[in-house]
Order: C-alpha cells, then sequence, then structure tokens
C-alpha cells in the first residue's frame, strides 16, 4: 500500500489510503497489478458515472457499514480541510446542511440511492473524480 | 401449564399472535435470518435491512451467486438506466430463491448479438477486473444460437462500425495535443483553469477549421488560376501595390500590413472579381469566385456559431440540472471537491485551504443572506444610491473611452496624411508608424487600464462575491466592445465621406479596414507577450525572492480566470470581423492561439501563484461560451452592415462593380428556376410570415407549459418522497417497538417456563 500510495496523485489524495483499500482485492490496501487497472479504469475519463459515484460512495463510507452516517461525512471533511481546522460547530453545521441538502427520508444519513441523486445532480463531480494519466 | 390457570392465558393468546407475525417476519427474509438475531439485539439496525439500502448490499450479493441466477443479471444489464434497473433487482434479491429453482428457458435463446451486448454492458458495471473476466467467459461458454441472413449482417455491421469508433477515439486520444502540458496546468491549479486551457485549444481547431475553408476555397482557386493566366498578375499586381526595395520599410510593411503586403493573400483587396476558367483536359470549368468568396465567408461564420451553440447548450444543460438543486451547494463542496488530478503536495495544501475557506465562505454568506434580510429601510436607500452612482460613472467611462477612441483615430489619420504629404524627411518614418498604431494602442491600454477602475468601483456596491466576478466581466466585455463599435463608426464615416480630406481612403476601403484590424490584432498579441513576459514575470521575481511587503503587494499575482478569456475572446472576435477583410487572418490566429497557450501557460504556471477562488468547470465553460457569443455578435453586425448596405470599392477587390455585396447572392437567385423563387418570395409574404409567428409562438408556449408542469411534478414528487420516508421510519418506530415487546415476551415466557419448570419439579419432588 504505502509502493502505491508514492503515486504523486494518491500521495496527497486525502483518502490517497481509502482508495487504495476500496479497490484492493486483499481488503488491506495493498494492489495487485489488476487492482491498480482497476482503479485506474474506474478513475478514467471515460468511465460511467454510475460507476465512479459506486466507487466514490465506497471510498467516503468509512465505516462500510453502506451508509454515509455523520460519523462518515465528519471524517470526510476533516480530511478535505487537513490543517485548516474548522471548529466543531462548523463542522457540525456543515453536516447538517448537508443532511438537509441530501438526506430525503430524514434517518439521518445517506443511503446510495441519495448519494447518486446528489452526484447526478452535480456536473462537476466527473471532472473532479479523476485522474490524467 | 397446570398450575397457571386462567390468568396466564391472556398474554399467551396476544403473544402467539405474535409468534406468528415473527415467523412471518422471518418467513420473508430467509436469507436474514442469521442478521436477524443481531438486529434483535438492536433494533435501531433495522434499516439497513429495508430494500432501498440494500440495493446495493443486493447487487453484490447477486454478483457472488451469479451462477444460479443469471437470468436476473441479464435482466439487469439490459435495462440501461440505473434508477429503471432498481426495480427489477430489488425484486430479483427477494426472489433469488425462487428464481434458481426455476428452470430457466430464457437463458438458452440468447444469441450472439445479445451475448455480444451483455459483454459490453459488463464493462460498465462497478465490480473488479477479475470478476468481470469471469463473467465474460461465463456468457462465452454458454451455449448461444446463431444468427441467421440479415439479422447476421446487422449484427456484424454494428460490432465492427463499435470497433471501429473505439479505434478512432483511441487514436486520437493518443494524438491528443498538449495533453503533457493540461496534465501540469492540472495538477497545480485544478480543473477549472484547466477547461481554459481546453477552451483555447478548441478554438484553435475553430480556427484551423475557418482556414482551411477559407483556404480550399478562396486562395487555392486564385493561386490555381494565377497559375495558368500569368498574364493578368502582371496586370493586376502593377495597378495598385507599390514596389519597395528596402529592409526597413519592408518590416515596417510587414507590420502595418501596407505596401507590398496589400498584394498579397491577406488582404480583400487582393483579390479579383473575375469567374476563373480552368482548362482541365481541354474541358473548361467555371468557378464563380466572387460568389464562393461570400459563401465560404458565411458558411464559416454559420458553422462557429452551430459549433459555439452546441458546445455552449451541453454545459447549459448541465448548469440548469444543477442550478435546480441550488441547494446541494455543500454536497458539490465535500463530495466533489477534491480534485483527483492535484499531484504535488504544494497545491494539495493549498487545495485544502480553499476548500476549507468555501466552506466558511458559504457559512458566511448564509449569515450575511440573514443580515440582508434585516438590512434597514436608510440603508437600503444609501446602497441603492450608491450602486446608481457607480453605474452612472462606468456609463461616464465607457463614453469617454469612446470619444477619445473617435478623437485620437481622426487626430491620427489626419497626421498620417499630414506626413505622407511632405515624403521628404526621414524621420517621419517612425513617427509615421506611431501615429499608424496610435489607435490600436490606445484602444489596447485602455483594455487593461479600464478593468482596474472597474474592480476598484465595484468594492463599494457590495454585492456578493460571485456576482461582482460576473458583472466586473460584462462590464469589461463591453468596454472591449464599445471600443470596437467606436472603430466601426470611425472608419464607417471615413469610408462613407465624399470631402478631399479623406479621398485616399475610400480607393479601397476593405483592404484599409483589413489593415486596421490586423494591426489590432498584432498589438493586442505583442501586448499580450509583453505583459507577460516583462511586465509580469519581473513581479513575480520579486515577490518570489524578497520578502517584504511591498515587495509582495506589487508582485503577487493569481491566475485571474475571467480576464485571461476576455483576451482571448477579443482576439477570436477580431478574426470574425477581420474574415471578411483579411480572410487569411484566420491563420494568423492560429499561430496566434497556438503561442497564446504557451503564453497563457507561463503565465499561470510561472507567473501566478496557485489559489485564489475556486473555479467550476461547468461555471466557467458556459461562462466561456456566454462571452464569446456576446462578442460573436458584435462582430457580425459590422459584418452583415457592410455586405448589404455598402458600397464595395471600385478598384479593387471581388466585389468591383456592383451596388452592394449581397447583390451577387441576388443575381444568383434571379437564375435559379421560377418555382424556387416563388417559394422563397412566398416564404417573405405576410400570408405565411404571420401563421409561422403565431406557430411558434404556440410551440413556446406549450413547451413552457411542459416546463412548468415537470417542475410541480417534481415538486411533488420530492414531497412523495419525503412523506414516504416519515412513514418508513414511523413504520420503522413500530416494528422495533414491536421487536423489542416481543423479545421481552419472550423473556416472560421463559421466565414463566422456568417457573413452571420449577414448581413441577417441586411438585415431582
Amino acid at each position: 500500500m504505502n509502493k502505491i500510495l508514492q503515486y504523486p496523485e494518491l500521495s496527497v489524495n486525502p483518502f490517497g489510503d481509502r482508495i487504495c483499500k476500496v479497490f484492493s482485492s486483499s481488503q488491506d490496501g495493498d494492489c495487485t497489478f489488476e487492482d491498480f487497472l482497476d482503479m485506474m479504469s474506474v478513475l478514467s475519463e471515460a468511465a460511467p458515472k454510475l460507476v465512479k459515484a459506486e466507487h466514490a460512495f465506497r471510498i467516503f463510507d468509512f465505516d462500510g457499514d453502506d451508509m454515509l452516517g455523520v460519523s462518515d461525512l465528519k471524517k470526510v471533511i476533516e480530511r478535505l480541510v487537513d490543517k485548516n481546522h474548522l471548529t466543531d460547530a462548523e463542522i457540525q453545521d456543515v453536516i447538517e446542511n448537508i443532511l438537509e441538502e441530501a438526506d430525503l427520508d430524514d434517518d439521518g444519513a445517506l443511503s446510495f440511492a441519495e448519494f447518486e441523486h446528489i452526484i447526478d445532480r452535480s456536473s462537476d463531480f466527473e471532472s473532479a473524480f479523476r485522474m490524467r494519466l | 401449564m397446570s398450575g397457571g390457570g386462567g390468568a396466564k392465558k391472556k398474554p399467551t393468546k396476544t403473544q402467539g399472535w405474535e409468534e406468528a407475525g415473527s415467523e412471518f417476519y422471518q418467513e420473508s427474509y430467509p436469507a436474514a435470518d442469521g442478521e436477524l438475531d443481531v438486529f434483535q439485539k438492536d433494533p435501531q439496525h433495522l434499516a439497513t435491512l429495508l430494500p432501498s439500502k440494500q440495493t446495493r448490499a443486493a447487487t453484490i450479493r447477486m454478483r457472488t451467486s451469479r451462477g444460479t441466477n443469471d437470468r436476473t443479471m441479464r435482466r439487469q444489464a439490459t435495462l440501461r438506466s440505473r434508477r429503471e434497473s432498481t426495480a427489477p433487482r430489488r425484486a430479483s434479491a427477494t426472489n433469488d430463491v425462487q428464481v434458481s429453482m426455476l428452470p430457466d428457458f430464457s437463458e438458452n435463446i440468447s444469441n450472439e448479438q445479445t451475448m455480444w451486448e451483455d459483454i459490453n454492458q459488463i464493462k460498465s458495471m462497478p465490480i473488479p477486473m477479475a470478476q468481470k473476466r469471469e463473467l465474460k467467459s461465463k456468457i462465452l461458454n454458454q451455449p448461444n444460437w446463431r444468427l441467421q441472413g440479415y439479422e447476421q449482417f446487422k449484427w456484424k455491421r454494428r460490432k465492427l462500425w463499435k470497433k471501429f469508433r473505439d479505434r478512432i477515439s483511441e487514436a486520437y486520444d493518443n494524438l491528443e495535443l498538449w495533453k503533457g502540458d493540461l496534465k501540469k496546468i492540472e495538477g497545480y491549479f485544478g480543473t477549472g483553469v484547466v477547461s481554459y486551457f481546453l477552451f483555447i485549444k478548441w478554438l484553435f481547431f475553430l480556427n484551423i477549421f475557418i482556414f482551411g475553408i477559407i483556404f480550399t476555397f478562396i486562395t487555392l482557386p486564385y493561386i490555381l488560376w494565377e497559375i495558368s493566366n500569368p498574364s493578368f498578375y502582371i496586370n493586376n499586381s502593377s495597378q495598385t501595390c507599390s514596389e519597395t526595395e528596402s529592409i526597413p520599410t519592408t518590416i515596417m510593411d510587414i507590420v502595418q500590413g501596407t505596401g507590398f503586403m496589400e498584394c498579397t493573400y491577406l488582404f480583400y483587396g487582393f483579390y479579383p472579381s473575375e469567374v476563373f476558367t480552368y482548362q482541365i483536359n481541354s474541358t473548361n470549368f467555371d468557378y464563380n469566385f466572387p460568389l464562393s468568396y461570400i459563401l465560404v465567408i458565411l458558411i464559416c461564420l454559420i458553422v462557429s456559431l452551430i459549433t459555439m451553440v452546441r458546445a455552449g447548450a451541453k454545459d447549459f444543460k448541465e448548469r440548469l440540472i444543477e442550478g435546480e438543486g441550488q441547494f446541494y451547494l455543500y454536497c458539490n463542496v465535500i463530495f466533489g471537491g477534491w480534485d483527483f488530478c492535484i499531484h504535488n503536495t504544494k497545491s494539495a495544501l493549498i487545495k485544502h485551504q480553499a476548500i476549507c475557506q468555501e466552506i466558511r465562505a458559504s457559512l458566511q454568506s448564509e449569515r450575511i443572506e440573514d443580515e440582508k434580510k434585516n438590512r434597514t429601510t436608510s440603508e437600503k436607500y444609501k446602497l441603492f444610491c450608491i450602486r446608481f452612482l457607480v453605474n452612472t460613472v462606468v456609463l461616464g467611462i465607457l463614453i469617454l473611452c469612446g470619444c477619445s477612441i473617435y478623437f485620437i483615430f481622426n487626430k491620427s489619420t489626419d497626421k498620417i496624411s499630414e506626413l505622407s504629404r511632405n515624403e521628404t524627411l526621414t524621420s517621419s518614418e517612425i513617427e509615421k508608424l506611431f501615429y499608424e498604431f496610435l489607435p490600436s494602442i490606445s484602444i489596447v491600454g485602455m483594455n487593461i487600464l479600464i478593468p482596474f477602475i472597474f474592480k476598484y468601483l465595484i468594492v463599494f456596491e457590495h454585492y456578493s462575491p460571485l456576482f461582482v466576478v460576473k458583472l466586473t466581466l460584462i462590464r469589461t466585455v463591453f468596454l472591449r466592445m464599445a471600443s470596437l463599435i467606436v472603430l466601426y463608426a470611425t472608419l464607417y464615416s471615413k469610408i462613407t465621406c465624399n470631402s478631399d480630406s479623406c479621398k485616399s481612403f475610400t480607393i479601397c476601403w476593405e483592404t484599409h479596414v483589413g489593415q486596421q484590424i490586423y494591426k489590432l490584432y498584432l498589438t493586442n498579441f505583442a501586448t499580450s507577450i509583453v505583459l507577460t513576459f516583462f511586465v509580469n514575470f519581473p513581479r513575480s521575481l520579486l515577490a518570489r525572492h524578497f520578502n517584504n511587503k511591498f515587495c509582495t503587494l506589487i508582485g503577487e499575482q493569481s491566475f485571474d480566470l475571467p480576464k485571461h478569456v476576455l483576451d482571448v475572446v477579443y482576439s477570436q472576435t477580431l478574426c470574425w470581423i477581420g474574415c471578411f477583410y483579411t480572410p487569411l487572418l484566420s491563420l494568423i490566429s492560429v499561430v496566434h492561439l497556438c503561442a497564446v497557450f504557451y503564453i497563457k501557460k507561463f503565465s499561470c504556471l510561472v507567473n501566478s501563484k496557485p489559489g485564489g477562488p475556486i473555479y467550476r468547470v461547468s461555471r466557467s465553460n458556459s461562462m466561456f461560451m456566454l462571452v464569446l457569443l456576446v462578442s460573436f455578435v458584435f462582430a457580425i453586425l459590422p459584418i452583415t452592415f457592410s455586405i448589404s448596405l455598402l458600397i464595395p470599392s471600385t478598384t479593387c477587390g471581388p466585389f468591383q462593380n456592383i451596388p452592394y455585396v449581397w447583390y451577387t447572392i441576388e443575381k444568383l437567385f434571379a437564375d435559379t428556376p421560377y418555382w424556387f423563387q416563388s417559394c422563397v418570395s412566398f416564404l417573405s409574404t405576410a400570408g405565411f410570415a404571420v401563421p409561422a409567428i403565431i406557430f411558434l409562438l404556440l410551440l413556446s408556449y406549450y413547451y413552457t407549459t411542459i416546463n412548468a408542469a415537470n417542475r410541480h411534478m417534481v415538486k411533488v414528487l420530492k414531497n412523495q418522497l419525503v412523506l414516504e420516508g416519515h412513514d418508513k421510519q414511523f413504520l420503522l418506530e413500530r416494528l422495533s417497538m414491536f421487536i423489542k415487546q416481543q423479545q421481552e415476551n419472550q423473556k416472560r415466557i421463559r421466565r414463566i417456563e422456568m417457573a413452571q419448570e420449577a414448581d413441577r419439579n417441586r411438585s415431582g419432588t
């Protein structure tokens, strides 16, 4: 895994380790060549939006319960802002706003269907979730 | 149950019903048998069992048990869209067992074509490579029917066509221009800025296309004809062009587009008004040059309009979809915020900062919105007054610019004619050059300086940051276009005047207009080079090597996207205007855009420091296209005006001796058969136009109604979704309460049973 994380795009990506985990066939972050191929094919420009959304969901789903809960969202935000600390209240605000925007059934977490709905509406996701080889 | 008696019978009744219920519950989820125990311990987790939450789990499970139910797989594969496919998939999850037990006949009916489609579908599934390969081999090993006859042919053709398309796109990918540069820029600045470079690339190809058309249909025929009729060339060149010998004058001529440059393929005045006749194998081919000239220009403009609208419409659609969900602001930042292309630590750090900033800004803007609502009336009036004042000032500046351009232009042409009259002075060459370029330089100078004033003024108006960018952009566009319009107007007044002072002007005015545009183009190009390499580059060096405050203040610069977009759009506008007067300007523009790519890359990677505002790809793309469209309209106005109304110059160019350029088309129209003429003339009568307009109005009304209805429908459906969600939660709560109750009951029963056992034991002993 450490070797793969030396790949420049992954090394600076806040979700680099998550990406490796999601794509590794042995589930521990180590990638075989085929896993790496998988990763690149999903992150290529030609991959359909659905495939990208599915993998993005898995990347963001830290605890692996098939739902993006409050704890997942918090981890995502913390990784995104890195060292520029947001106060807990601010993070809480953001999470509340996200859930207000996207949590259609009010269960306090985003299911894949809801996540896909967001991705459908977001025109930037597709261009951001890819790597140029 | 002997000792219990009637008192204990009551609970068992309800309990029996409950037990039946739980049995029913367990039956309907046979697969979840083991999981149920977990959920009984923690009823809150029941939610994950719901079908809507199951889709993903179900798909994964289904994939592992693929061997048993290939049919559902196929069903899913044939359905293209995800939303449609979730329904059968959900059904398949519960019907797993039943389907696998039935003998599946449909499987055997598959033929080569469906098999091939299936294999293609596998590519778009979110599963790892190994599984894909397994799936493919499974499908390949299945018995299938060969297609017969025409079907076979059709399928083969489709297969070949797809293969061909794949091959082409692959080849195109390999040939992609500036791939490495784009990647590098992307790594430093993110996708928003790269979209600007892609825009330059797009314009580059558009210009190559325009140049291709113009060259093959205007320049090439003329060259061929010239070779076969050398006598005409000699006559023609002696008429209008002055021969030049010395090197400095040659350079001057190249820069100004005068002298021998007038006698090149670059300018309008060089082209003849003849019908070319080629002799190939003693048969004559006629080529109506004036007609082809105007048609080619029209085609170029129309093609650029169409490509622009098409490119713009795609982004616009995305923007509309996104605009509908304005409330997805935070989701976009969080889930689409990180650019996966970023590949160095420094810009990653900056990206982190930028995302943090954006989150803070959007939180803050919410607060500002709240504040806005609480603004007092006096504050409102004050703000309104300030905005009004600023707008008047901006308008004043625009008018001032226009006047000064007019004044400078008149002054410089007067000076030039004055200088050219007494040609004895040699020092006047430099002076003449200065006056020649004075209008262009002043226009470009204004384009650089005035935006700073606008930037300063807009601070007082207290708009939201996003609106500030838009407004500055609009104002700057107006500034640039206003200066161009004034230039047109001045040129027009020169062309149409009949007094002695401007006689020299009207001899071949198209060439003269072409020269003006050519000069403006060159000046624009030169300034962008000078600004990038001799002003901004030292500034950035200053900022990098001296760490005091003053240096960073003047030296540091971020990549100001709107400004750079305007630079490119402006030169494109000039190219469009010029394509009638200087047909080969598109060639210069191709070279220019190629250079601009590297210049901008330099100013992006070396001069500016990464960071600044985040530019969204979709937003910036639609912005580019909008600005380009506006400037296209500005470019097309004078061309249509001059084509349809102005008298072409009588001594040069393809349109000598006709009242106006459009007359060529009219003449062609008069030569067409009668029925065609009458058809077209009918189209222009009120009998056709009025019904057509009414029909169009009705059509647009119909579409707006549909649009409104769809919007309403979306709202209704969303409400319904929320309601369903509430219902689900309510039911879940009831269910979890129910399970809890059941558990308690079970505990109670166990206790009772234990008590009974104890009783029995006691009674036994």
